[in-house]
């Protein structure tokens, strides 16, 4: 029976680095190539020693399909096709594919920065990465080879992010990467046509999180900004370039215009004013009111957001800046946060995960007396706020997506197993679909019914229909034909039809039946005994009773004997003709 | 620090320890974030090498108690119970320890049948593969050996070999590798053989297991078992390894003919490890008989990977070389006969030595040709990567297969004959195999070849350097290909006559030009690449400059100076970098350089960049082309050196980019020696040595020139910079300007003096070391340090202290706090803050 099968390198059962491997139809697919950023080692990367173990990566992969450019989906493409040897074709959307490199480069350059760094990728091989990527549209099929399709459709979450059905034949995954079920302030929501995939596999971030209005949470950080800035102090937003960063001025933009106010906001580095390039070149990705504004103004040329210069953390007064990195671990956001976070007035507003060991982390979790550079200590007086803005599907969000897809099996990733766990439940009992929730390095294997499309004769069709009523597609009628298997291709064609085109002369078999019937009378009184029987029991046919003592009933032939060691025995030879080409053994073996 | 240099447990970690190890058995707490387990763990392994664990663990009571803790819980969290496992495996590996542990009653409850794999606990990976980390952490000695053999978890191993998590079967595999290996090497004292096979219990159980498998109607434990042998074979190349073979060899060649078991890639890698060790070398030829036996009955897909293999191998018997070149070599074969009926040149095969029907009908059949033809082609390219092959290749008629391949494959040839009509077919716009073909192609320039297909092979990949249909995937390596064969040529005389070698450049740059003008970026940066990489290795050759600069090439590359993609610009900007070198550095006397090209326009235009550009590739381009020309000595006269480096440093000393900044600091270091070298100090190896430099600080010329090229006040404001690779090299180089300037050495100080009037000498060296912003810098026009005064500079070198300034730099160059304390201290922070926090993802 053919089957698909699922192993989770990473994002089985966790929220770590996305890497996911699909086998369909005899086609190896690899789902997103994430890294983790809370190592140094090589642990931050998937293991791909299990797939080097099938030979070469780039004969047994037919391709790597990324669902968009955060790290944790992207970050070990360029040390799996520049370092592991992937030479194959990866494939990801224009919006992602310009992105990418940005946030590659981005977090090469603070990695490589640090001491005791190895094994990472350089600049040049990003280039060499990217070069190989084939971008594709939303809902374009996309042909990998002859067998293998992809098609993306729209997922919300980040600038660029599409889910990506994978066919081959008349067999399906569609995976989702992460999405956002609900628009937000620059992405619309995800969607999917009824393509009805024999597996979805699903991100579960938030499986049993109903979350709270994204208003709110907007409200509340808005509140939280214009209260320092109305008391002089200064908010500092690490960010990393892109995603949240653009969320979040577009929000800020809108609110300094509102309440006219004259506060400074500066972006930190010139990587978000590329971003920002980006999201305005992809504007057809991001949501109807932003499209439909951009007539009269792009919403991503801020008025009230100016570039940060150095000189400017020195200023007095109040003002917001963004800085890269997002952790407080390197570079601009750490050396303004090491000048604020003295002065309780300010306030740093962390929108997003940070790793152990990180500044980000330590502030993160209440830390207040942090040891800088081996010996200072800088203590942290002011204000430390967490405010979580990432656009995933929740639990209702990803019920919502399945009932849009209709698919036959449903399988998690991307989340943790105890969540995972309850929504599987939940999917089974609304659904009556399977649900699997593979952990990292397990195999799900999924069987699938697939329909082989058949080609009929005309010939056939035309026989069929005259010797019945009118095809009704209500109504299944039953076709008897012969079935050839050619070319990879299947046909249904009449049995004089198929003799005719293999060049094949038919034949006759005869089958013989022995009945041993008691009976100690002559030989031809036994036949006549049978005669009159047959003659009464099968009215409705032709029985005839030959001169040469053999009875006929249509076709089948009966004769009697007498038994050579027992003459009380008569031995009745039933025989019968039937109608047979030498089809099979010729058309298999063409196969 | 312990004599191996390893860091013991410092007090205040071991006041946190018994903390965080309650926090981690708590269940009532958000459990902690796996990296953090991950932390720990490398830790505790670095203190098992410093410490004897038996002293860890009695001096923090709560490890021991920590495991108690953790096994009393009704349903610990997987990922907690997983941590212990492995902790206590890490700990347990001291016999000592294991003792201890073993006492406390700790270890049957960990690793034996009371433990997690008889609860429910078990059925998550995450323990099962904790459970076998942590038995291959503890088996270090024969204590643990004998425990696990004795305890039945031998049997559990067994069983985890074929488990549905690949990381827990390879991991399981692995141990009893391990085992095996441990249980030989260390309880055997008397050598085995053949015929005496007395094997010590552990091994005893293993082997016995891995024969009952391999004799088993069960294809998966026939697997395992062969997984396991290649394991061990490649890792371990002990002797006793042949005689454990040789129990075996029957039953594992009887694989090679058995269909149903399907483990033929196994078998291929299996006899690879082998034949590496060369331990099997000597059995009498037998093995080399299963060798060559598995080069005839696997498919040639299956064979080639040890066909591969073994043409590497420096010891083998040329008979099964000839037979592993053979199955590599025929699908080339095949490919040039089916082509060429009958064969106008050598084959690459004998046709006596092989059968060519099994690779023909696979060249025939449309799925697996491709495969086939990628694979093998890969392996050439392998083959011709390695420096002393002990195998010599038909180099020519490879280069003649490999070109026909490339011709099937963009419909340059289609052949009569039924065999290449049909695989032309096949491989007609087959982007994978052009792939492979042209890596196959590049490699093979390195070898030397007849001269007679080097002219068909520049037309094919002329051909495809010009077709539309060609991607930018197979571009990029018909560039790479067309370079190396272009430069591999010593002389370049590779065509008869000198036309025909103008005439292939000419080509060569014409179907350039159009691939510069592409609309696909990725297009524009290969050519601006491959023309790079020409010039950089053909700049000497007289028809190479003339071919170049009577094309449209040049201008085309200057005019992508302005490409709106970033990548492509910085290309760009390195091309016309090494074309400076062509149209005006080295070729005074050039007839065609004239004056379109000129010097100070592109100067201008490189520096314009470097101000400007919005992305730092460009400007990091720039940097890099800035530092080449001059280490060349391509910058001018030495005023025009000095005004060049000044423009540079100001231009730079405001970038956000800090890899600009280091190109900068590169750019300071090299005029720096170039100047000293120039002026007679001794850091240049060529130049005469003067003791009499220093006695002047007005007569010292290169401190003039450093001070006007203000050079000073970029590298002091660089050592405050918030990237710390950036302050790391402003140091280095003040140091070594110090050694050169200042005689004396660097405890020898001078005592602090006033550089300006408000503002000392302490004051600055209190600025650098707080890393204060570059803007509390007083500026030259007030009352500040004066950056360009040579005294003041000479005063600043002398009594800042760059070596203890240059030893914070490199002490903490990670802003990321990888120490055991600051790991404790956030897990411990984490515990009771909300769940909230550690939801969001990236």
């Amino acid at each position: 029976m053919p089957e698909i099968k699922v192993t989770p390198l990473g994002a089985g059962q966790d929220v770590g680095r996305s890497c996911i491997l699909v086998s369909i139809a005899g086609k190896n697919v690899m789902l997103d190539c994430g890294m983790h950023m809370g190592y140094n080692d090589d642990r931050r990367f998937p293991d791909f020693s299990y797939i080097t173990q099938n030979g070469r990566l780039t004969d047994f992969l037919d391709c790597v399909i990324i669902s968009h450019f955060h790290l944790d989906h992207c970050g070990a493409l360029p040390y799996f096709s520049e370092m592991v040897g992937y030479d194959g074709p990866i494939y990801m959307t224009h919006p992602t594919k310009a992105i990418c490199p940005i946030l590659l480069e981005d977090y090469r350059k603070i990695t490589v920065d640090k001491k005791g760094e190895t094994n990472f990728f350089t600049s040049q091989m990003i280039k060499d990465c990217m070069k190989k990527v084939v971008a594709v549209h939303l809902h374009q099929t996309v042909q990998v080879d002859e067998e293998l399709e992809i098609k993306a459709y729209y997922a919300g979450h980040v600038l660029g992010a599409a889910m990506f059905q994978i066919k081959v034949g008349c067999e399906s995954v569609v995976y989702t990467g992460d999405y956002n079920m609900t628009p937000d302030r620059h992405l619309g929501a995800a969607w999917i046509d009824k393509c009805r995939p024999d597996l979805l596999i699903t991100e579960s971030t938030y499986a049993t999180t109903i979350r709270d209005s994204k208003r709110c949470r907007e409200r509340d950080f808005l509140k939280k900004v214009h209260e320092t800035v109305e008391r002089g102090g200064k908010v500092l937003i690490p960010v990393f370039a892109l995603g949240r960063a653009q969320e979040l001025c577009i929000l800020l933009e809108t609110f300094w215009e509102r309440m006219n106010l004259k506060a400074p906001i500066y972006f930190s580095t010139g990587l978000t004013e590329k971003a920002n390039h980006y999201y305005k070149l992809f504007i057809t990705w991001t949501n109807q009111k932003i499209r439909k504004t951009f007539v009269q103004r792009n919403m991503f040329e801020f008025k009230h957001i100016k570039a940060f210069d150095r000189a400017f953390a020195d200023n007095p007064g109040p003002m917001v800046v963004f800085a890269t990195p997002g952790m407080l671990h390197a570079g601009q956001s750490l050396q303004i946060f090491r000048k604020w976070a003295g002065n309780e007035k300010n306030m740093v507003i962390m929108p997003g995960y940070c790793v152990q060991g990180t500044v980000g982390h330590k502030i993160l979790s209440g830390q207040r007396k942090l040891e800088m550079e081996g010996r200072q200590i800088l203590e942290v007086k002011m204000q430390v706020e967490y405010m979580s803005f990432s656009a995933h599907a929740d639990a209702k969000g990803i019920m919502q997506l399945i009932r849009q897809a209709e698919p036959r099996n449903v399988l998690l990733v991307h989340g943790e197993a105890k969540k995972m766990e309850f929504l599987k439940q939940k999917i089974e009992q609304e659904f009556h679909v399977n649900c699997y929730m593979p952990a990292n390095g397990e195999t799900t294997t999924i069987f699938t019914n697939p329909s082989i499309p058949v080609d009929i004769s005309l010939g056939l069709l035309k026989r069929e229909t005259a010797i019945g009523l009118l095809p009704d597609a209500k109504k299944p009628k039953l076709m008897h034909g012969t079935l050839i298997m050619k070319d990879n291709s299947f046909r249904l064609v009449s049995p004089e039809q198929a003799l005719k085109e293999l060049g094949l002369a038919e034949h006759q078999l005869r089958f013989t039946c022995r009945v041993h019937i008691q009976d100690p009378r002559k030989e031809h009184e036994t036949v006549l005994r049978v005669y009159n029987h047959l003659k009464g029991v099968l009215k409705d046919y032709s029985v005839q009773h030959l001169p040469d003592g053999s009875i006929t009933v249509e076709s089948i032939l009966i004769q009697a004997t007498a038994h050579s060691e027992d003459q009380g025995t008569k031995v009745l030879l039933v025989s019968w003709t039937y109608q047979v080409g030498i089809l099979e053994d010729i058309h298999f073996n063409q196969f | 620090m312990s004599p191996r240099g390893r860091r013991a447990m410092s007090r205040a970690c071991a006041r946190l320890l018994p903390r965080v190890c309650a926090a981690l058995a708590d269940p009532r707490q958000p459990g902690s974030d796996d990296t953090c387990l991950e932390k720990m763990l490398d830790w505790f392994r670095e203190l098992r090498e410093a410490e004897p664990t038996v002293k860890l663990l009695r001096d923090n009571p709560c490890l021991t108690e920590f495991f108690t803790a953790v096994l009393a819980l009704p349903e610990p969290e997987p990922n907690v119970l997983s941590f212990t496992l492995r902790l206590a495996g890490i700990v347990a590996a001291v016999e000592d320890s294991f003792m201890h542990l073993q006492q406390l009653e700790l270890l049957a409850r960990l690793f034996g049948e009371d433990g997690p794999l008889n609860s429910a606990a078990w059925e998550d990976a995450s323990v099962r593969s904790g459970w076998v980390e942590g038995v291959h952490s503890m088996v270090q000695h024969q204590s643990a050996l004998h425990f696990i053999c004795s305890g039945g978890g031998i049997d559990v191993i067994f069983t985890l070999q074929g488990d549905p998590s690949l990381f827990v079967a390879s991991a399981a595999c692995r141990l009893l590798v391990h085992l095996l290996t441990l249980s030989v090497g260390s309880e055997l004292t008397v050598p085995l053989n053949a015929k005496d096979c007395d094997w010590p219990a552990c091994a005893h159980m293993i082997i016995r297991h891995i024969e009952e498998s391999l004799q088993s109607n069960s294809a998966s434990h026939i697997k395992q078992s062969l997984k396991l042998l290649t394991s061990l074979f490649g890792s371990c190349q002990a002797p006793w390894t042949k005689v454990l073979w040789l129990g075996m060899a029957k039953q594992v060649e009887s694989f090679l003919t058995e269909d149903s078991v399907q483990a033929q890639h196994i078998l291929a890698d299996l006899l690879l490890n082998m034949a590496r060790s060369p331990v099997f070398h000597d059995t009498e030829g037998s093995f080399w008989a299963l060798v060559t036996s598995a080069l005839e009955h696997l498919t040639p897909v299956q064979s080639s990977p040890l066909a591969v293999g073994i043409l590497r191998l420096h010891r083998c018997p040329q008979v099964v070389r000839i037979k592993a070149l053979t199955v590599l070599l025929q699908p080339m074969d095949c490919i040039l006969r089916a082509a060429f009926q009958p064969l106008e040149y050598a084959g690459l095969l004998d046709e006596s030595v092989s059968d060519p029907s099994a690779v023909e009908s696979l060249l025939s059949s449309k799925s697996s040709c491709a495969s086939l033809l990628c694979q093998t082609l890969a392996h050439l390219e392998e083959l011709l990567s390695v420096v002393f092959l002990p195998v010599n290749l038909p180099y020519a008629s490879l280069l003649r297969s490999v070109v026909t391949i490339l011709q099937f494959c963009n419909g340059l040839l289609i052949p009569a004959s039924p065999l290449g009509s049909k695989i032309s077919q096949i491989l007609v716009g087959c982007f994978r195999v052009q792939k492979s073909a042209l890596d196959a192609l590049a490699a093979l320039s390195d070898r030397k070849c007849s001269d007679t297909v080097v002219g068909s092979l520049f037309d094919v990949l002329l051909a495809y350097l010009e077709s539309p249909n060609t991607t930018p995937t197979v571009l990029k390596k018909s560039f790479k290909a067309m370079s190396k064969w272009l430069m591999s040529l010593p002389g370049m005389s590779f065509f008869k006559n000198q036309q025909q070698t103008e005439k292939t450049l000419q080509d060569v740059f014409l179907v350039l030009q159009k691939r510069l003008c592409s609309p696909c970026w990725e297009v524009r940066d290969s050519s601006l690449e491959f023309l790079t990489n020409l010039i950089r290795n053909l700049r000497d050759h007289d028809e190479f400059r003339q071919s170049l600069l009577s094309s449209e090439v040049p201008k085309l590359t200057e005019n992508l100076l302005e490409d709106p993609e970033s990548y492509v610009r910085a290309s760009a900007v390195t091309a016309m970098g090494h074309l400076a070198f062509i149209t005006y550095f080295f070729v005074p006397e050039s007839p065609v350089a004239g004056n379109q090209y000129n010097k100070e326009k592109t100067v201008a235009k490189l520096q314009e960049i470097l101000s400007t550009d919005p992305e730092g590739f460009p400007r990091r381009a720039v940097m890099n082309v800035f530092t080449m020309w001059l280490k060349e000595s391509c910058t001018g006269q030495l005023e025009e050196t000095e005004q060049f480096v000044s423009t540079v440093v100001q231009t730079t000393a405001h970038d956000l980019d800090w890899e600009v900044k280091l190109g900068c600091l590169e750019l300071v270091q090299i005029f720096c020696n170039h100047m000293f070298c120039r002026f007679g100090l001794p850091e240049c190896p060529y130049a005469p040595i003067s003791s009499a430099v220093t006695s002047s600080i007005c007569q010292n010329e290169p401190l003039q020139i450093f001070c006007r090229a203000n050079l000073f006040s970029f590298l002091f404001r660089s050592l405050c910079d918030c990237d710390k690779p950036v302050g790391q090299k402003a140091c280095d180089i003040l140091l070594a300007l110090k050694s050169h300037f200042c005689q004396s050495s660097t405890t020898d100080l001078q005592g602090p003096g006033d550089l300006s009037a408000g503002h000392g000498i302490h004051w600055l060296q209190g600025t650098l070391r707080q890393g204060s912003l570059v803007q509390n810098f007083p500026t030259d026009d007030g009352n500040g340090v004066d950056f360009q005064d040579p005294e003041s500079m000479m005063l600043a070198l002398r009594t800042i202290d760059l070596v203890e300034l240059h030893n914070d730099l490199n002490k903490c160059s990670d802003y990321v706090e990888k120490s055991p304390q600051s790991l404790l201290e956030d897990i411990l922070a984490t515990v009771g803050t909300a769940e909230e926090n550690e939801a969001d993802c990236y």
